[in-house]
């Protein structure tokens, strides 16, 4: 059994060249904090410096014997430098978060922004939690990453500058002693990067699974529990969580390797210096004043060429995790010159047919035209591809083959935000969305008043009940407020059509989650939304099709009748059978029938 | 107050759970079970940091023993003293940072499996958050948490550098070394004054993370419907609204973060001046050597880094408390079912209600016996769900009594329910996995057991229509399967458990009338002596009834078999079609 998806069906990682092409985007969106934090942060290492330079003025007036007063010269610049280092630091932290988080706000809002625009074929085969993870733990990942190794660089980069320069003008030879140490630090990053590169990949990926199985898990828990497996799906989250440890802790352990090597390097440069030290003084070619001085300049880099080499390993993994990002936020939004269906569309399907996986097609070629204010019932076994016409029609679902126009429109390659002018579905899937009732509504019209809401809300008869909500409109609805019925969970999707108002609707099932006696109610209120409009009503409740002005019959991906209500009783074939089945009310008892 | 017998082999689904009751206690706990690894990664770390701040130290040995005049030999020795202390060091770095990781990472799994067994614990939880929100919490939070951990380790790897030192500094100059002991801590107490501000922050900040997690797994969840209204755009501009409050958040702790360490280098700072002052005065006095004037302030200098390391701790730790928090009151939300520890005595128990009032239940009475097969005919959808709350434990009773068998329902064990009872919503969703797993989600059964449950749900053409067969990958939520599918696996899933007493909602609902019928009489044949409860208002369920009730207002009005009661008007109405 497989717990996550394939991963041929994650949803794409970007490359090298475009990560940075995305990051850099979004970093000169925001020049002028950008450059505010590289300014501070430059300050802050410089004001790290000086107090290294007033330090040895301190001992050069000691070893000239000088007065107090010239000793408070330099430890006054060291307390300037001081508060000068205070304000960068703190300047310069807030500017790089004012940098970097909206950056990744951005970043992670186009991510969700391409996943709710794609196909949602696509997005279900991928998991949820594969987009949840890239903009929840990847985004967490860059910020941590950026905002440790940024500060980092930038003063240990000035550090290193001035230090080395220090190191220099002591003497050139103690200098290029110094340099000594270098080979072992870029022998050390050659060994360790290209090790470390699908450690990071991995981790992410890993924590990506992790966020599936954890998501999951939770929704599901009710069912788990009932069927007394939730301990399965909690294994399953220990074992991906103890996945992601076990990556980290690799990679990890492959960094501290790194760092031993890099100590290495250290104590040969250290040596070496010390070395040439003793070399130059006992031929008289340097002061011991300097040769301690060489040795205390190399030892204060330690600590910033430590942090660089931080600084690769972060990029490392923020890279790993930004490229993850990038991967989606690249994806092309559906975008084709926008045409308008026009006034009074005609919905055509032509030679439709559908295949979710190759070469198990579910939908033969399908052809069927609805005119204007035209209604169409769908009818069938279950299994036998309503939905996926449904879905064909109204645009969700991109068919392997055929042609779908409405008007002047093709719905199978205009952009979505067009089609659904156009067009509106409800799905047989069904959902509150957490939030308020009005939240819940306005997701089909953003700047619908009050007055239009509710006159949705009566079209489909939930006025009444919803007036009775503790708070009216701002009532809290679903799992974690006022709970609804599948009956009025679906009124509340009827009513969102009639706020779209559309010239097209395909229900789908409309009226079935209902169950019981709601049903009725509901399919008032499906009429409701479809007077005036086209309408492809996929029905379970038979009553639906009597009333339609057409009824095809599907079995097995095909329809097999079409026509008239009354019309395919005559004929007494698969409708007349079903229609049997559906208006017994059932006086003969079981078996006697 | 029944009779049922104690049930042993419950004992952990029943028994009261033991998380922590504070933030505190949590952390206290993190040390505690992660002992083994930070006791050996704490002294190494502490090792790590002494031979830093030997560096220097060990750099004026060598100037004064080989550079100053000494011999070669002196070089050599002193030169190996240098290398062997970076042998120490570099391997007390390397492993105790490992230990400390590996306890970190661990803490980290362990309180994300603590968060995800809360939520799926035998007995459930009540956590009234999304599941976005969850997630966020056993993975940000989780991993907030233990970073008390590190930063434990750095201060006291911190701390030992700053005695050391001091102790040096003393050593050569009492004065000075006052200084160093009295100075450092008064840094310390100054920037506390700052902690509480960045673990308020960041406690938003977790908060509202956890806000766009949990948006964003509902805006995807509900993807389908969001689709077939076109309110991607909407959606996304709610989304964005919490992204960019969470980011807002991130700044505001990136500030006080600011703050904090501006403060602890502007006090450092004016340490190391103050040193550096004195040192020099004392040696222009005469009284320490220009060596130890160059080691002294050296030292001093070289103290700005565990003195903000130390700065930090607290506010880094009052940022992981935050996160505890976050989680010790995740782990306190109350679970769903009552902690009974009672089986029924029989094997094939009766389901009695007796003058229920809960939600809108109102003394509703009702008496399964044995082998029976009840439908229910509901007017009010929510009544339905209600009554399956009251079932499967999610909803207590107001007043009269509900059992199974000789116990009541509160009372009634995790495993006692699991042998006798199933309650089915009817949104029981769908398991990411194969056909098999979800129709068998506990592995009990091979194909052939499976069949007949199969069959009577008519699921056995979903088996049948894919080369695959059992095997059929399906993918979370059942989105790869039609809905008619979904409910008729999910109807062969609960039949396959062949448990005593099964109630359904609504099981045919998403079903055609032709299938309906096939599986009504599919019910029939497998329950036969068992008991089963079928909320309906399908005519097909009905007549496979033994006994309809008919429930109108809370209460049951009507009683009888459907063709009986078929010549009652009210009935006539309330289920034709
Ligand atoms: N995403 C998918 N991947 C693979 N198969 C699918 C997917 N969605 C639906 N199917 C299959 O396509 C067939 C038709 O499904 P559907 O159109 O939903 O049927 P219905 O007529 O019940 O609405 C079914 O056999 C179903 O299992
Ligand atoms: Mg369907």
């Amino acid at each position: 059994m497989s717990p996550t998806p394939q991963a041929d069906q994650l949803l794409p990682v970007a490359d090298g060249r475009s990560t940075t092409r995305v990051a850099w985007r979004l970093l000169r969106a925001r020049r002028g904090s950008l450059a505010l934090t590289v300014t501070a942060f430059l300050v802050t290492g410089f004001a790290g410096i000086v107090p290294v330079l007033m330090i040895g003025r301190v001992v050069d007036v000691v070893r000239d014997d000088g007065s107090f007063t010239d000793v408070l010269v330099p430890v006054g610049v060291m307390l300037a430098a001081a508060v000068v280092a205070a304000v960068s630091t703190t300047v310069s932290t807030a500017a790089l978060a004012r940098t970097v988080a909206p950056a990744l706000a951005e970043l992670r809002e186009e991510v969700l922004d391409r996943a709710l625009h794609l196909d949602s074929q696509q997005l279900e085969a991928a998991g949820v939690g594969d987009v949840l993870g890239r903009v929840g733990d990847d985004v967490r990942r860059v910020t941590e990453s950026l905002d440790e190794a940024i500060p980092m660089l930038l003063t240990s980069v000035s550090a290193i500058a001035f230090t080395v320069g220090g190191l220099f003008t002591l003497d050139w030879r103690l200098g290029l002693a110094g340099l000594a140490a270098a080979p072992g630090y870029v022998l050390g990053m050659r060994w360790y990067l290209p090790r470390s590169i699908p450690f990071y990949r991995a981790e992410r990926t890993a924590e990506g699974a992790r966020a599936e199985v954890l998501v999951t898990g939770v929704r599901d828990a009710p069912t788990l529990r009932a069927f007394g497996v939730e301990d399965v799906a909690l294994e399953r989250v220990e074992r991906r969580s103890g996945d992601a440890v076990a990556i980290t802790l690799d990679v990890f352990r492959l960094y501290t390797r790194l760092g031993a090597r890099m100590n290495a390097s250290e104590c040969v440069g250290l040596v070496v210096v010390l070395a040439t030290g003793y070399a130059l003084v006992s031929t008289g070619s340097a002061s011991v004043g300097d040769a301690t001085a060489a040795a205390l300049f190399f030892h204060r880099l330690f600590n910033p060429i430590g942090a660089v080499l931080y600084v690769f390993d972060a990029a490392q993994a923020s890279g790993a995790a930004l490229a993850r990002l990038a991967g989606v936020a690249l994806i092309p939004p559906r975008d084709v010159a926008p045409v308008d269906a026009g006034p009074e569309p005609v919905l055509t399907l032509q030679g439709v047919h559908h295949a979710y996986e190759t070469g198990r097609p579910v939908l033969a070629r399908i052809d069927l035209t609805i005119r204007p204010g035209e209604h169409v019932a769908v009818v069938g076994a279950t299994g036998a591809g309503k939905s996926t016409l449904g879905g064909i029609a109204a645009g969700t679902l991109r068919p392997t083959g055929g042609r779908v126009r409405l008007g002047a429109l093709d719905v199978t390659t205009a952009p979505e935000p067009v089609v659904r002018r156009h067009v509106a579905l409800v799905s047989q899937e069904v959902h509150v969305f957490a939030g308020s009732l009005r939240d819940n509504l306005l997701l089909a019209r953003a700047d619908a008043d009050d007055e239009a809401l509710w006159r949705a809300l009566e079209t489909t008869d939930a006025a009444g009940w919803a007036r009775t909500l503790p708070q009216g409109l701002d009532t809290v609805v679903g799992d974690l407020g006022h709970p609804l019925t599948p009956a009025q969970t679906q009124q509340l999707a009827l009513s969102r059509v009639a706020l779209l108002d559309p010239q097209v609707v395909v229900l789908d099932e409309a009226t079935a989650e209902a169950g019981s006696s709601g049903a009725r109610e509901l399919e008032q209120a499906a009429s409701a939304v479809t007077r005036g409009r086209a309408a492809l009503v996929i029905a379970h409740r038979l009553t639906q099709a009597r009333t339609a002005d057409r009824v095809l019959v599907m079995e097995d991906g095909a329809v097999v009748e079409e026509g008239r209500h009354e019309a395919l009783l005559r004929a007494g074939g698969r409708y007349a059978q079903l229609w049997a089945a559906w208006s017994d009310t059932g006086e003969q008892p079981v078996g006697q029938a | 107050m029944g009779r049922g017998g104690r049930d042993t082999s419950t004992e952990s689904p029943d028994a009261p759970t033991s998380a922590p009751a504070t933030a505190g206690a949590l952390l206290r706990r993190a040390l505690r079970r992660n002992g083994r690894d930070l006791g050996r990664g704490y002294p190494l770390l502490t090792l790590w940091q002494l031979s830093e701040t030997l560096v220097p130290v060990v750099i004026g040995l060598v100037v004064d023993q080989a550079v100053d005049g000494g011999g070669l030999g002196d070089l050599a020795w002193t030169l190996g003293v240098l290398v062997a202390l970076f042998v120490v060091l570099s391997n007390g770095y390397r492993y105790g940072a490992r230990f400390i990781k590996q306890g970190i990472e661990r803490e980290a799994h362990a309180l994300r499996v603590e968060v995800a067994g809360h939520v799926l614990h035998p007995r459930g939880a009540r956590t009234d958050r999304l599941a976005g929100e969850t997630l966020s919490i056993a993975t940000s939070d989780a991993d907030l948490v233990p970073m008390a951990l590190h930063q434990l380790g750095y201060a006291i790897a911190s701390l030992v550098a700053v005695l050391v030192t001091a102790a040096y500094v003393l050593r050569v100059d009492v004065v000075l070394g006052l200084l160093i002991l009295l100075g450092v801590p008064a840094v310390l107490v100054a920037i506390q004054a700052l902690a509480p501000l960045v673990a308020r922050r960041t406690a938003r900040q977790q908060e509202s993370t956890a806000a766009a997690s949990g948006l964003a797994a509902d805006l995807l969840e509900g993807l389908r419907p969001l689709k077939g209204i076109g309110g991607e755009d909407v959606a996304l501009r709610r989304y964005r609204v919490a992204s960019t409050r969470a980011s807002d958040d991130t700044v505001a702790v990136a500030r006080s973060w600011g703050y904090l360490d501006g403060f602890t280098t502007a006090l450092s700072g004016l340490l190391l001046a103050a040193v550096a002052l004195l040192a020099g005065r004392r040696a222009l006095d005469g009284d320490i050597s220009l060596g130890e004037l160059i080691a002294l302030v050296g030292l001093t200098q070289f103290l700005a880094e565990p003195l903000r390391g130390l700065g930090d701790v607290s506010a880094q730790f009052a940022a992981s408390r935050a996160s505890a928090a976050r989680i010790v009151d995740f782990l306190a939300t109350p679970r769903i079912l009552a902690p009974g520890g009672r089986t029924p005595s029989e094997d094939r128990p009766e389901l009695v209600l007796e003058d229920v009032t809960a939600g809108p239940l109102a003394g509703l009475s009702l008496h399964l016996r044995n082998d029976e097969l009840v439908a229910v005919a509901v007017d009010d959808p929510a009544v339905s769900d209600a009554l399956v709350a009251l079932l499967s434990g999610d909803l207590d009773l107001v007043s009269g009594r509900a059992r199974l068998g000789d116990v009541e329902l509160a009372e009634l064990s995790v495993a006692g329910r699991r042998r006798h009872l199933l309650v089915v919503s009817h949104h029981g969703g769908i398991t990411e996995g194969t056909l098999r797993t979800t129709v068998d989600p506990g592995g009990q059964h091979d194909d052939g057991a499976l069949a007949p449950a199969l069959a009577a749900s008519a699921a056995d053409d979903v088996v049948r229509l894919h080369p695959d067969g059992l095997d059929r990958p399906v993918r979370a939520g059942g989105s790869s399967l039609s809905g008619g599918q979904r409910q008729r696996l999910a109807l062969a899933r609960a039949l396959a458990t062949d448990r005593p007493v099964i109630v359904l909602q609504d099981p045919t609902s998403a079903v055609d009338a032709v299938t309906e019928q096939a599986v009504a009489e599919g019910v029939r044949r497998l329950r036969t002596g068992r008991t089963t409860l079928v909320l309906t208002s399908s005519p097909a369920l009905l007549r496979a009834a033994d006994r309809v009730l008919v429930v109108r207002e809370g209460r049951v009005v009507a009683q009888g078999t459907h063709a009986d009661l078929l010549r009652d008007a009210d009935y006539r109405e309330a289920v034709d079609r």
